[in-house]
């Protein structure tokens, strides 16, 4: 049994006052890779700006290592549970050098970025050049490569694809596995890209519509790809089939690693 | 030779307040995107506490607003006299202080201010767009210089020097030792900034802070807390900018407050963002005022015109026709939005009783209340000029009350000297103003925001020193007369005969004037906000890019909001004139210009009749006399408390008093009628479309809401400010 990182439960969040997603629970453990599906707009950007404290909570609960997050400033969120959060745009300042950018990182007291170079080499010939003048794939490199050096326990990663080339991010992909195999953290991945994430994720849960329409195990979802392609469709009889759909029984069925 | 060498170190003295102002400019707005028009005020607050612990060992207590003495005035109306405590305005603190004690509780007080500023202003306001940011420097700057006037006065005071001013021989001239020690520490103080900002990680955090304040909070960085510190460093940096160049320099409230001036050109060309640039342009400044006033002197070639005074104006107009938008964005969320344009119409009926009772006042009222309803309307005028400009068009303008003295020294010229008929020297003295109006409009079709203000308020002083001083080109030393004017042999001027009345001047004849002036200008920016001309300045203050897409001419429409803004000016200017029956300088000054923009401000920038609630808010107006008949005279305080207030208004009330008062009314008066429904038996009857749009939907409490999915993304949130 490994231990449980994130836990969410009935989850609604959102912007001003209009609730963006609905009664989301889900849960990711150590060592677990859980991927985040769903089409534009689902709400999983959303989801995870709830769990770092970036957008508001409405109702519901979400707990990181027994802590209750909207109770926390977002910089303990970040300094002491080691939640690292790489959204959308990768988050980098563009403006700062390369090795700037790696000293940023959270719970990293030494200032040593060796290990982020080690991980990623291409970025030490970079060191000295603004984040900005980066490739994409760089760029990208460089956002996991300060994400790691926080040694995260829980690493969120909101669509690594965007606007890479497939090269590229089917080399980085597996990388995310890398991680939550080696540092045992927990993984929480969203991607628009569903194959690429499922091949690498131990389980997944999609989001439609801000509401979570179908969750299971990463490799019957690979194996019942209608399901997903439903689920983003919007049709609603998927809770029938007990072998992956909402029952609490397909839920519990733990597998990390493979 | 040497005297112009020696002339140019002596301007080092001054040359070191420009730098070291403008290094605190570029700090506060890299660690928060606040350009601080308020950071001269508070080099010369913390010099006037340094100097009182110094001299006598006293601290002042900033003037607070005193419920007590409310409560006196209110007893007072029913014949009680009381004596309740009054805050005392200093507090003494033993003996006079030793300079160093003296120097730390300064400083700590410029630290303090810096602080507050963030803490209960910039923070609170940081989502909300640059224009009120800029309204609330404004109102910090209007506010402690008015603090220093009301516990120190105006005069000028002489601060203990604490560098040796002893002479030292440079290149054959002798200089005071003072220029050069001042040289040394800006100089270590910006090396030392740059040092903590390009290695330290708390100077890394700044930069990324900078860069995007979203991303830094996910790496757990506190942008606020960051930008507390380096507001305590400004503020602090002001402070001791301000003690050790005081002695150069002289201290007086005005002089160093409005030394940000050719900071702020200092900052501009370094675009707020290099410390080392900011330095030595504002060094070199200081030196070249020096040498163009001994060229001045010298050289027969160059006209005695004050030169000097002009080169911060020239500074910051060539850094911004230069480099255009010189300020780099800051990524910050932006989900506040302008004050709303309400649309509006004429309505026949009201505005009927509201000038007859005005026109009633004006004839049958006591004199008080005469003068008062006459400075209120010609109060409301200008606030029209900046309704026009700022409310509509979205550009800061804070030069107005500049503009309106242009037109009333060209009144002066033409209808006295000259002997223009009535209705042409006016008419013809706004057209110059709106001249010289659409000349300062110019850079606002390169620049926008806070840079815009820093121009038009470079050009509000530029047109101070060049035209109205003594020996500029338009006022002399005389005082200059204004004609009473007349037509067709009615003459109407303040000291005309009237055939009712107490005859004491102004006379009710001159009030008729100006409510029929008022009234012109009234109905016409109605009709400009109804117009076609009008929804597009809307459409520019709301996205200038996205109006420019739809086939909106920018530059024309710009330079008609400017043109039209001044004519506005221009007649207020001439209706002042006719009321003092002179022209006189004081009346159009700097701080004349950002009281304005305070009041237009406040009353309601982007409804037309939020311009009545701003002339209610002049000195010696309607709602300035009634207050202090119900309360106490305001005096000194007046323009305190108009700072205070623009404050608060910005923070709490963006809209400003007159859609507050508007949402109010209606809100209370939707109660009555549900009432009345209710009664009727007919309380399910649709609202009326106006509640929706004026009364939007109470924000959503906690729990989940009931609602369809939801597709709505954060950046589509963003709602712009048009109406």
């Amino acid at each position: 049994m490994s231990e449980r990182v994130l836990t969410i439960e009935e989850m609604a969040a959102g912007y001003d006052n209009v609730a963006v997603v609905r009664d989301v629970t889900m849960h990711v453990d150590r060592g677990e890779v859980v991927a985040l599906l769903g089409p534009n707009g689902a709400g999983k950007t959303t989801t995870l700006g709830a769990i770092s404290g970036i957008v508001r909570l409405f109702g519901g609960s979400i707990n990181i290592l027994g802590q209750d997050v909207p109770k926390l400033r977002s910089a303990y969120l970040v300094g002491q549970w080691g939640v690292v959060h790489v959204p959308e745009k990768r988050g980098l300042f563009f403006q700062l050098t390369v090795e700037e950018n790696l000293k940023l990182a959270p719970r990293l007291e030494s200032g040593n970025t060796d290990e982020a170079y080690e991980l990623f080499p291409a970025l030490k010939a970079l060191r000295n050049r603004m984040a900005g003048t980066l490739s994409g794939g760089e760029q990208q490199m460089l956002a996991l490569g300060r994400g790691l050096l926080a040694q995260p326990d829980l690493l969120m990663v909101d669509e690594m694809s965007l606007g890479l080339a497939p090269v590229i991010y089917e080399e980085l992909m597996p990388l995310v596995r890398k991680v939550a195999d080696e540092t045992n953290a927990a993984v929480l991945l969203v991607e628009q890209h569903t194959d690429l994430a499922l091949a690498q994720a131990d389980r997944a849960y999609v989001l439609s519509h801000g509401d979570l329409v179908l969750q299971g195990k990463a490799s019957d979802l690979l194996r019942d790809r209608h399901l997903i392609d439903e689920a983003y469709l919007g049709a609603e009889a998927l809770d029938q089939d007990p072998a992956v759909a909402g029952s609490p029984a397909a839920d519990e069925a733990e597998a990390p690693g493979e | 030779m040497e005297t112009y060498l020696q002339f140019m170190l002596l301007g080092l003295g001054s040359g070191v307040i420009f730098a070291g102002l403008a290094l605190g400019l570029v700090l506060t707005y890299r660690a928060s995107g606040v350009v601080n028009f308020a950071h001269g005020a508070i080099a010369m607050y913390s010099t006037y506490i340094f100097s009182s612990l110094v001299d006598d060992g006293q601290y002042p207590i900033p003037p607070l607003p005193n419920l007590l003495s409310m409560i006196e005035a209110v007893l007072g109306w029913f014949g009680i006299q009381v004596d309740l405590p009054d805050i005392p305005p200093f507090v003494q603190l033993g003996d006079p202080w030793s300079w160093p004690m003296a120097l730390i509780g300064a400083l700590a007080t410029a630290g303090l201010l810096g602080f507050l500023f963030h803490y209960l202003v910039f923070r609170p306001l940081r989502y909300q767009p640059p224009l009120s940011k800029v309204v609330a420097s404004v109102g910090l700057m209007l506010m402690l210089q008015a603090a220093i006037v009301v516990r120190f006065s105006n005069r000028p005071r002489n601060v203990a020097g604490l560098l040796p001013q002893d002479g030292v021989d440079v290149l054959g001239t002798t200089v005071p030792a003072d220029r050069f020690y001042l040289l040394a520490a800006i100089l270590v103080a910006t090396a030392l900034l740059y040092l903590v900002f390009q290695r330290t990680k708390f100077g890394i955090k700044t930069r990324a802070a900078a860069e995007n304040e979203q991303f830094a909070t996910l790496l757990g960085i506190s942008a606020d807390r960051i930008a507390a510190v380096n507001w305590i460093l400004a503020g602090i940096l002001a402070g001791l900018v301000g003690i050790l160049a005081a002695p150069i320099t002289g201290l007086n409230p005005l002089n160093m407050t409005l030394f940000i001036i050719p900071a702020l050109g200092a900052a501009l060309v370094a675009r707020f963002q290099s410390f080392w640039i900011a330095v030595w342009v504002g060094l070199a400044i200081g030196a070249g005022q020096s040498l163009l006033q001994i060229m001045e002197i010298r050289l027969p070639w160059i006209p005695d015109i004050n030169l000097s005074q002009g080169l911060p104006l020239v500074v910051i107009a060539v850094a911004m026709m230069a480099r255009g938008q010189v300020l780099p964005s800051r990524g910050a969320i932006e989900r506040g939005r302008l004050p709303m344009a309400l649309p509006t119409r004429i309505r026949p009926r009201l505005m009927t009783f509201w000038i007859l009772f005005a026109a009633a006042i004006l004839i049958w009222a006591p004199f008080v209340w005469r003068q008062a309803t006459i400075n209120t309307l010609i109060g409301a005028v200008l606030a029209l000029s900046l309704i026009v400009v700022t409310g509509f068009s979205g550009h800061i303008s804070l030069a107005q009350l500049s503009l309106a003295g242009i037109a009333a020294f060209m009144l002066s010229s033409l209808a006295t000297d000259a002997g223009w008929p009535f209705p042409l020297a006016p008419i013809f003295a706004a057209l110059v103003a709106t001249g010289f109006g659409i000349v300062i409009g110019v850079p606002a079709l390169r620049v926008r925001g806070a840079s815009l203000a820093i121009i038009t308020l470079a050009a509000g002083v530029a047109i101070e020193v060049f035209l109205f001083k003594s020996d500029g080109w338009f006022a002399g030393d005389s005082t200059r007369h204004v004609a009473d004017p007349s037509l067709f042999g009615i003459e109407f001027g303040p000291n005309s005969p009237f055939f009712f009345g107490d005859g004491k001047v102004p006379s009710p004849a001159f009030g008729l004037f100006v409510l029929f002036m008022f009234t012109l200008a009234f109905v016409a920016v109605i009709r400009l906000r109804q117009s076609m001309l009008g929804e597009q300045m809307l459409a520019l203050r709301a996205n200038e890019r996205a109006a420019a897409a739809a086939g909106v001419n920018v530059t024309s429409i710009k330079l008609a909001a400017f043109g039209i803004a001044s004519f506005l000016a221009g007649i207020g200017g001439t209706l002042t004139a006719y009321k003092f029956g002179t022209f006189n300088m004081a009346s159009f000054g700097v701080l004349g210009s950002l009281s304005v923009f305070a009041f237009s401000y406040l009353g309601g920038i982007a409804t037309v009749s939020g311009s009545l609630y701003a002339g209610s808010l002049f000195p010696e107006s309607i709602g300035t006399l009634a207050f202090e008949k119900l309360f106490f005279p305001l005096g000194r305080y007046e323009a305190y408390l108009a700072g205070l207030f623009l404050i608060v208004t910005t923070l709490v009330q963006p809209e400003g008093i007159d859609v507050f008062d508007r949402r109010e009314r209606r809100r209370i008066g939707w109660g009555f009628v549900l009432l009345w429904r209710k009664a009727t038996g007919n309380p399910d009857r649709t609202k009326p479309d106006w509640v929706e749009r004026i009364y939007p939907e109470p924000k959503h409490k906690k729990g989940m809401r009931p609602s369809p999915p939801a597709t709505v993304d954060a950046a589509t949130t963003h709602e712009d400010g048009g109406s």
